[in-house]
């Protein structure tokens, strides 16, 4: 079967879907590999390597996807090139699919097979597909970094003869990976770190990683219903767990925001009037920005400083900013869901399995997803 | 000036309170491996005070069995304490357990034969305190007598090691208890014939079994620190019977600690008393909850001591950590066994899956936090093929990446994930808290596999025991 990488056009995006190890891997699989001249230029890979590695170099997009069967790519392709992937062929990618609904329908009106790797089941099995973890892993650590940067200060601890320097105070808000990546990060800078999220499960999960779990008040068993969900707090309650929290990001020099709910947009953390509280210099890094931030000041791709003299980083993408690494977890994601599909050279779109079917989106022209489409019925109605 | 022969019986009470003494010390030693030897010698001197004590008092009739009785006695002792090897320790503490509440009961029995006169009734000086006492020495020693040589069977494997169980066998149980409680207090109000002495004691011979039966193999040494109480309180209770006071307290500290310890191992398990005396009800459960899938067969449970030897009898060793390392903060630890082993000349790798942990990079993180030299953390498909040649395993809190059923449970959450190929290594050590299954939720095979042994446990504590034990 025909694979096509195709170079990544949206601005900013410096990923390749492949990487010459995969191309191999592909390979000896028996799929044949086309890449698009300079596709791994931003991620440090040349064609030369690509081509080493068993790949066949297409300088033309368009000679590129004639008779495709396969596309890999990183973001949903334009309309342009999605009118140029053949009929029933596979497109892997990251879709975004309960948000981007235009894109979601103008693939399946191409009748192409869409898979996206951001809805793969977040089962032990699937991991090495989990693009949101991988890349998770990456925007962590780099959001550490970035406030490290920001920080008028360091972040250990220092007693030298000019004088002591105290370590510096990390918040992160969200113990999913990135949360506990930035966490571990932090550590390892020498920070003083918290971590916090509403499950109170992960708390040994943050404390593992030797960060202090911030309590507020009753996050006990009491904020989760007998079948494990989130109950709706009361407004008394939700009052004093802010009021506690606004304490808390008062002795802080850095906050690091990674809470995000899929489909949705991010649930704010931050107030205005919590930034307000938070000492001038100290440094908010919103890593979910691209979903309208935890933060109601931060405004999304921009850095700024507030009035009381805060600086909030609201960075887009931030893995793209790590192209090697990341390009090498992205294709390895790929790679994994590509071939654990893929049986004697041929791939089964209809498979029952689980890891399959979930991230399967159109396919026979349609919109087959449970959630995607739950998600387009909340937005209509 | 008081004569000598009023002294006599005074030094008697001398000697007593010295042993008393000796005991109490003897057992604080036994807390750390280092004064353990000490602790045990100390002990031992207060027996024999004791027993020379015993010997002064005066009341002893006839020398004869007493002198056969010690002569086969400390024979029995010598020749287990120079023939049996270290890793039966479990079992010879279950007979010595066994035997002493034998003693227990076969005093007691005979106490109320030499009180009981001819009509029915107790003689003057056994009073009804006497009776009650003497119930409770006779249930108790009975009990601890069976359900001793039950689980000497199932450490021995003589007996499965499964639990067996049938329906309402708790109620069965706590019922039969009840019965016996009730002859008890019918015996010291009266209203029993003293004949049912011997209906008490059989009853508590059938309750031993019954009582231990059920409970799985890999519980038996929180059984065994339990019946271990027990033979302490028939102890005790022999010494009310008789008015010795350093057997109600021998006794007395036998109980306190049997108790403490079993309720220790308990906690180092991550289970509660009840749950292990009692949990194996209704058969449904097994010896663990496992949710979804039962275990063919029993875990296998060891000492830090016996993990200790299998790890320097060892060549190669692989240390598997997973996220139960991170919970317990024991990568420290770890490095610190790693570091011992390398000393004696083992080479030591950890085996790193890309999904240890509850977080990419976690166990690296973690790991190069305690200065583990990159060099020595290998990737799982570098790593699987070298399990075949490795003495021994060390799996630290490691659950669903090393479930054989990724390979053969179709349909499992982790069917088809790659795993470590640990249960190739020709031992495997585990070190975890309880069975309780992994992320996924599944029971794992492992735990059973012939070449398995469980180290159970809080994974800091039991590294730390492990180093000590290793320093050695």
């Amino acid at each position: 079967m025909k694979v096509v990488v195709p170079r990544e056009l949206a601005a900013g995006e410096t990923r390749v879907a492949a990487t010459p190890r995969t191309v191999k891997r592909m390979d000896r699989a028996g799929l044949v590999v086309h890449i698009e001249s300079g596709a791994g230029t931003a991620s440090g890979i040349t064609d030369l390597e690509f081509r080493e590695a068993g790949a066949t170099i297409v300088a033309d997009r368009a000679d590129l996807l004639s008779g495709s069967e396969i596309v890999l790519c990183v973001r949903p392709p334009d309309s342009e090139t999605i009118d140029q992937i053949p009929s029933a062929a596979v497109l892997i990618a990251v879709l975004d699919p309960m948000i981007e609904h235009a894109v979601v329908d103008q693939l399946a009106a191409r009748n192409i097979s869409a898979f996206s790797l951001d809805m793969v089941p977040r089962i032990a099995r699937a991991q090495s597909m989990d693009v949101l973890s991988s890349m998770s892993t990456l925007t962590g650590y780099q959001a550490v970094l970035l406030a490290a940067m920001a920080l008028p200060g360091v972040m250990p601890y220092l007693t030298t003869a000019a004088g002591t320097l105290h370590p510096c105070k990390v918040l992160v808000l969200g113990a999913g990976v990135a949360g506990l990546q930035a966490i571990a990060t932090a550590r390892r800078l020498g920070a003083l770190v918290w971590g916090y999220d509403i499950r109170p499960v992960v708390k040994e999960q943050v404390e593992s990683l030797g960060a202090e779990f911030l309590e507020l008040i009753d996050t006990s068993a009491a904020s989760e219903d007998a079948g494990g969900y989130a109950k709706e707090q009361s407004q008394d309650q939700a009052a004093r767990q802010q009021q506690a929290m606004t304490e808390h990001l008062a002795q802080m020099d850095a906050v690091i925001t990674t809470a995000l709910i899929p489909g949705r947009p991010a649930p704010i953390l931050l107030t205005t009037e919590m930034v307000e509280a938070m000492k001038p210099g100290s440094v908010i890094v919103d890593l979910a920005a691209e979903r309208g931030g935890n933060c109601e000041l931060t405004k999304p791709g921009e850095n700024f400083t507030s009035d009381s003299g805060v600086t909030i980083l609201g960075p887009l993408h931030l893995h793209c900013s790590v192209p090697a690494h990341a390009s090498l977890m992205y294709a390895n994601n790929v790679a994994n869901f590509l071939l654990h599909m893929c049986r004697d050279g041929q791939i089964d779109v209809e498979s029952e399995d689980e890891v399959v079917c979930g991230t399967l989106v159109t396919r026979g022209g349609e919109v087959v997803h449970e959630r995607v489409l739950a998600a387009r019925e909340a937005t209509e109605s | 000036m008081q004569g000598l022969a009023e002294l006599v019986p005074m030094s008697t009470e001398w000697l007593y309170l010295a042993a008393a003494v000796l005991f109490i010390v003897g057992i604080r030693d036994l807390s750390s491996a280092e004064t353990a030897r000490r602790g045990n010698l100390l002990a031992a001197c207060g027996m024999i005070l004791a027993i020379v004590g015993t010997m002064q008092h005066g009341l002893i009739v006839q020398w004869g069995w007493i002198v056969v009785g010690m002569v086969a006695g400390g024979v029995i002792g010598l020749v287990m304490a120079v023939f049996m090897p270290m890793t039966a320790m479990p079992e010879r503490i279950a007979i010595v357990n066994g035997l002493g509440g034998a003693a227990s009961g076969l005093v007691g029995i005979c106490e109320v034969i030499r009180h009981v006169t001819p009509e029915g009734t107790y003689a003057s000086g056994f009073s009804s305190f006497h009776v009650g006492v003497a119930g409770l020495e006779i249930m108790l020693g009975a009990m601890t007598f069976t359900g001793s040589m039950v689980a000497f069977g199932k450490l021995r494997g003589l007996i499965s090691t499964r639990p067996m169980t049938y329906p309402f066998q708790n109620v069965v149980n706590i019922g039969w208890l009840l019965v016996m409680l009730y002859l008890i207090v019918g015996l010291v109000v009266g209203s029993l014939d003293p004949v049912f002495f011997f209906v008490l004691a059989g009853m508590a011979l059938l309750f031993g079994v019954m009582f231990v039966l059920p409970i799985g193999g890999a519980d038996m040494p929180v059984v065994i620190a339990m019946l271990n109480a027990y033979s302490g309180l028939a102890a005790a209770a022999t010494g009310f019977v008789l008015s010795n006071k350093v057997l109600i307290i021998a006794g007395a500290l036998d109980g306190s600690s049997g108790l403490l310890l079993s309720l220790l191992m308990c906690r180092a398990m991550n289970r509660s008393l009840t749950n292990v005396l009692f949990g194996a009800v209704g058969g449904s459960g097994g010896s663990a909850q496992f949710s979804g899938g039962e275990l063919q067969g029993d875990p296998q449970s060891i000492s830090t001591v016996e993990a200790a030897e299998r790890l320097f009898d060892a060549r190669r060793v692989i240390i598997v950590p997973g996220y139960g390392m991170a919970a317990a903060g024991a990568q420290f630890a770890i490095r610190e066994i790693a570091d011992v082993l390398k000393e004696r000349g083992i080479s030591v790798k950890y085996a790193i899956h890309p999904v240890a942990g509850r977080m990419p990079g976690h166990m690296n993180v973690l790991l190069a936090d305690a200065n583990v030299p990159y060099d020595d953390l290998v990737e799982m498909e570098e790593i699987n093929p070298e399990f075949a040649e490795t003495d021994v395993a060390l799996v630290m809190g490691a659950n669903d990446i090393c479930n054989p059923a990724a390979r053969t449970a179709v349909g499992s959450p982790i069917y088809g994930m790659p795993i470590l190929d640990v249960d190739k290594a020709a031992q495997v050590i585990v070190i975890k808290r309880s069975m309780s299954p992994g992320f996924a939720g599944i029971p794992n095979e492992l735990f059973v596999a012939p070449n398995c042994a469980m180290l159970f446990g809080d994974g800091k504590q039991v590294a730390e025991q492990l180093i000590e034990t290793l320093s050695l």
